[in-house]
């Protein structure tokens, strides 16, 4: 009789903690006034086709940052899920597949890339849906604002500074810049100018690189002819590893003296370089040396999934969009109630375009209009693989 | 409707229109594949037009389409009876050129592209409806000019050449005439292609009109049948609505299950699903139950 009341208490006990904890859930979820029971937010990638690469390390940051903030109790509450959605990179797929999300989404990570914002980003603003377009440049998503968030500022504003900064660095008098007519490349090649003329450097006739130029060779001499004492690069990564390959041996030494655009930061750079781009300078809008618990976190568990391979450039922009979107939830009450499905992703929009010291995985950054002003630069020497700092510039 | 079907319908037009604009001067034997770079050319026309001078509509189509015709036609004085190979390579040199061109003209908006080009009603919804009719009125008046010349003596005449060159010159066949209106022909409907798709994207950029669209349409012409127009208008919404529901893993199999059809497709039926002697046989089982009733 003992033993059955002893059974009878404890199975009491377990049954009323149960109890309690269920209603300490849904007072947790009640005092925020959460109506869903999960955050959907779909991530229009490129998961197949050119660039599908890229595409795997932009993914795999967003749900990186999706699985810690739910080891931390979600969103409000609710726990947070990243729905991959495809685009193939194809403009018309992209179209279909953005109609598929403006009516329910209460807010859309993506496209990626150019040709697919520009395709399905207007359904969005049509539908008033807001993307985070947080791989392109600013020049793409500013037709797009409000509706669209920059991860940059403009061009023109951005990377002149970096480019004064490594010119007068090494003393460059005459340069020349190998540019390919790509997307935003031309855009950036024309705030490096800005940023060389800044620093008194004569800057020569641009040589332009077919997208599908198979030899190099021509360019190479077309440059050197020139006399150029330094060199720019806004190509495609491969083609830049390959370019310098061939200056070297044909006698080119300062490799200081050879700065590479920040869209070439891409593993074709170091894979087809190797040892032969060792002192090569790069610019960059992250720090891989960076010392905080959060960033050796990231940083490892990138490493562990990826063969040891480094995180890219553009590898923390995702991640850092999860959370942007979690503090933007949290922070304006966000219910993710159908009814109030207009509004709620107006607040959400209003939020992140003006965001103050959002806690990034590198840095903090505030937003002013849709994109950021103060967000650092970095420039970098290239030694065996490996990216060493030496300016980081912060816009004024 | 929903949005979802409107792209799905808007984008199927103009697969149909592209994927017969590289039929028609099939019927000669010929892969005409300047009619990708007409269609840039024309969906570049249209949006300067319609953003710079507030071109109408309708203008813009005409205009869109004749401007179309008549760089074919400018192109095909050197190229109407050209062998097949010949007409491939100028095909594929007038892509590459429009997009250089396009991308180094800082007026045609460079590598970026040109953005917000103007709705033609005013609001979303009966943009969409208006659009999409448009292009289904297209797609029924060009597949019925295209059946009307299969059944013309134009038409048999593009089959005499298209069987055997010399054969239809001792018939008397003008090879370079008829070469030229047609490649003149495909061109206009290349063009009009792009200034529909100008209005449907409503933002355009060097890198939509690549050779992934001459990769598309080839695969929608020769799986769905190049020997009568059946084939591109079935295969057309079929091949393109594809990847749209294919599971997320079979995904990055897509090009190679587009290959493997293709190949399968060539092998088994090389004149594709859907072939003449079957739309005969269809006609005259309807014919003999209309008779019937």
């Amino acid at each position: 009789m003992k033993k059955l009341l002893t059974i009878m208490f404890v199975l009491l006990l377990t049954v009323s903690f149960a109890w309690a904890k269920g209603d300490q859930e849904v007072s947790d979820t009640e005092s925020t006034g959460v109506v869903a029971t999960e955050w959907e937010i779909p991530f229009l990638n490129c998961l197949t086709g050119p660039i599908a690469s890229i595409g795997e390390y932009l993914q795999w940051g967003a749900e990186y940052a999706a699985e810690q903030i739910n080891a931390a109790g979600g969103i409000s509450g609710v726990p947070v899920k990243i729905v991959r959605v495809d685009t193939g990179m194809s403009p018309e797929k992209g179209t279909v597949e953005m109609s598929k999300l403006v009516a329910d989404a209460l807010v859309v990570m993506g496209p990626v890339p150019e040709p697919v914002i520009m395709a399905a980003v207007p359904i969005a603003v049509d539908e008033g849906l807001y993307s985070f377009t947080a791989t392109t440049s600013f020049e793409y998503a500013a037709e797009y604002f409000p509706w669209a968030i920059s991860w940059f500022s403009p061009t023109d504003e951005k990377l002149p500074p970096i480019v004064t900064a490594w010119a007068e660095k090494v003393e460059a008098k005459k340069v020349v810049q190998f540019v390919e007519n790509y997307g935003a490349w031309p855009g950036m090649a024309r705030a490096h100018v800005i940023g060389l003329e800044k620093a008194g450097v004569t800057v020569l006739e641009d040589v332009e690189v077919p997208t599908d130029a198979v030899s190099l060779g021509p360019l190479i001499v077309k440059a050197l002819a020139q006399n150029p004492d330094a060199i720019v690069f806004s190509c495609n990564a491969e083609k830049v590893a390959k370019i310098i390959i061939e200056l070297k041996n044909r006698g080119w030494e300062d490799m200081n003296k050879m700065l590479v655009f920040s869209s070439a930061d891409d593993a074709a750079l170091y894979t087809t370089g190797g040892d032969k781009i060792n002192g090569v300078m790069i610019y960059n809008y992250n720090d891989p040396n960076l010392d905080t618990d959060r960033w050796n976190d990231f940083r490892q568990a990138f490493k562990d999934d990826h063969e040891g391979i480094e995180p890219f450039s553009l590898s923390p922009n995702y991640y850092d969009a999860v959370y942007m979107i979690k503090r933007a939830i949290e922070e304006t009450g966000v219910t993710g109630d159908p009814k109030k499905l207009a509004e709620e992703r107006i607040l959400i929009r209003d939020f992140c375009n003006d965001v103050k010291n959002f806690e990034g995985l590198q840095y903090d950054w505030s937003n002013k209009g849709g994109y950021p002003a103060d967000k650092p630069l970095f420039l970098f020497e290239i030694q065996g693989g490996e990216k060493v700092l030496i300016a980081k510039i912060i816009p004024e | 409707m929903s949005l979802p079907l409107y792209y799905f319908l808007a984008i199927a037009a103009i697969y149909i229109l592209m994927s017969w604009s590289i039929y028609i001067p099939y019927r000669v034997g010929q892969l005409h594949f300047m009619t990708v770079a007409n269609m840039a050319i024309s969906a570049y026309f249209a949006a300067l037009m319609a953003i710079n001078f507030s071109w109408p509509f309708w203008l813009v189509l005409i205009a869109g389409t004749l401007l179309g015709a008549l760089i074919g036609f400018l192109v095909s004085l050197a190229i109407g009876d050209a062998p097949c190979f010949a007409v491939v390579i100028v095909g594929f040199t007038f892509i590459y050129l429009t997009k250089t061109i396009i991308e180094n003209v800082e007026a045609f908006g460079g590598p970026l592209g040109i953005f917000s080009i103007p709705k033609v009603m005013q609001t979303s919804s009966s943009n969409r409806v208006f659009l999409l009719i448009t292009a289904y009125a297209l797609v029924l008046l060009t597949g019925y000019l295209i059946k009307r010349f299969d059944r013309s003596r134009l038409g048999r005449a593009a089959s005499a050449i298209f069987i055997d060159r010399d054969l239809a010159v001792s018939f008397g066949v003008d090879v370079k005439k008829m070469g030229m209106f047609l490649q003149s022909w495909a061109s206009a409907v290349g063009g009009m292609s792009g200034v529909l798709y100008a209005f449907i994207m409503q933002s355009i950029s060097p890198n939509h009109f690549t050779f992934h669209i001459v990769g598309i349409c080839m695969t929608m012409l020769f799986v769905g049948g190049y020997s009568t127009i059946w084939g591109a208008l079935l295969a057309a919404p079929i091949l393109w609505g594809f990847p749209l529901i294919l599971p997320e893993v079979l995904q990055s199999w897509n090009i190679v299950i587009y290959g493997v059809l293709l190949i399968v497709v060539l092998v088994i039926k090389p004149e594709g699903i859907i072939t003449r002697p079957m739309i005969k046989k269809l006609e005259s089982i309807l014919l003999r139950k209309k008779k019937l009733v």
